[in-house]
């Protein structure tokens, strides 16, 4: 694993904010699409959907590489501290004795399930590309029986219900006065480079 | 309430078509109560 590179002042680079917002606009798209023909709205949403679902799957798997190459994987797994700091949030108390860290319990948990949510949804949402006929492959639904499929669509529909769920959450947290340095970091990069200030 | 979708095959047999639509107000709901109880909880910490 890569030491991280740092930049004082800096708690986002310039290649994470573009996944971010580019991640935040195939998701859009992607819960348009999905849920609007739902509501209502008919169009031809399916060329939009997996073209979407497609550029977000590049975006992750860019994303994979930072993780792997650049950032490395312990500042988001959840650890010990951060059961503390949940336990202690729940009683009030702040995050004052802990070790200090980038991203806080919070913060990891959310991503944690964000991450599951979106791996699950891109997983079957690309098996469910052999369904459709496009430009580059013939569609071929031969390679699962209609009950697996079945199964397939349950999971991916799920996911999405679960995703509109976390990204409503996220859209408000983000909000939140108190959350402010947060979001500016994520648009502009400079921000408070620990979510967590404990003891150093 | 129906979480699941079904459908007939050719031979008349149930088939599994994915998750029931109806449900799709579940998350919002779900989110509007989150951020109900943390908008009440957060002005009771700031009341404290």
């Amino acid at each position: 694993m890569n030491t991280p590179i740092r930049h004082h002042g800096v708690r986002h680079r310039l290649a994470d904010r573009l996944f971010h917002w580019g991640m935040a606009v195939s998701v859009i798209v992607l819960g348009a699409t999905a849920f609007l023909p739902i509501v209502g709205f008919r169009f031809d949403w399916v060329p939009l959907h997996w073209i979407s679902g497609v550029a977000l799957t590049l975006l992750v798997l860019f994303h994979l590489f930072r993780v792997f190459f650049v950032h490395g994987v312990r500042g988001m797994v959840p650890g010990p501290d951060d059961i503390r700091e949940i336990a202690q949030a729940a009683r009030g108390i702040g995050p004052e004795a802990l070790a200090e860290a980038k991203y806080d319990a919070f913060q990891k948990g959310f991503h944690l399930a964000a991450a599951t949510t979106i791996l699950v949804l891109l997983v079957t949402g690309l098996l469910m590309l052999a369904k459709i006929d496009t430009t580059f492959w013939r569609r071929d639904p031969s390679i699962l029986s209609d009950y697996s499929w079945g199964i397939i669509y349950v999971i991916h529909g799920a996911a999405s219900l679960v995703l509109l769920f976390l990204f409503t959450l996220h859209v408000y947290f983000a909000l939140l006065p108190e959350h402010r340095s947060f979001l500016v970091a994520m648009i502009g990069g400079q921000g408070p480079e620990k979510a967590r200030k404990g003891k150093s | 309430m129906e979480l699941l979708r079904h459908t007939q095959d050719a031979f008349g047999q149930r088939m599994l078509v994915g998750v029931n639509w109806d449900i799709l107000w579940l998350p919002v709901a779900a989110a509007a109560v989150v951020i109900v109880l943390h908008l009440v909880v957060r002005a009771l910490r700031r009341a404290d």
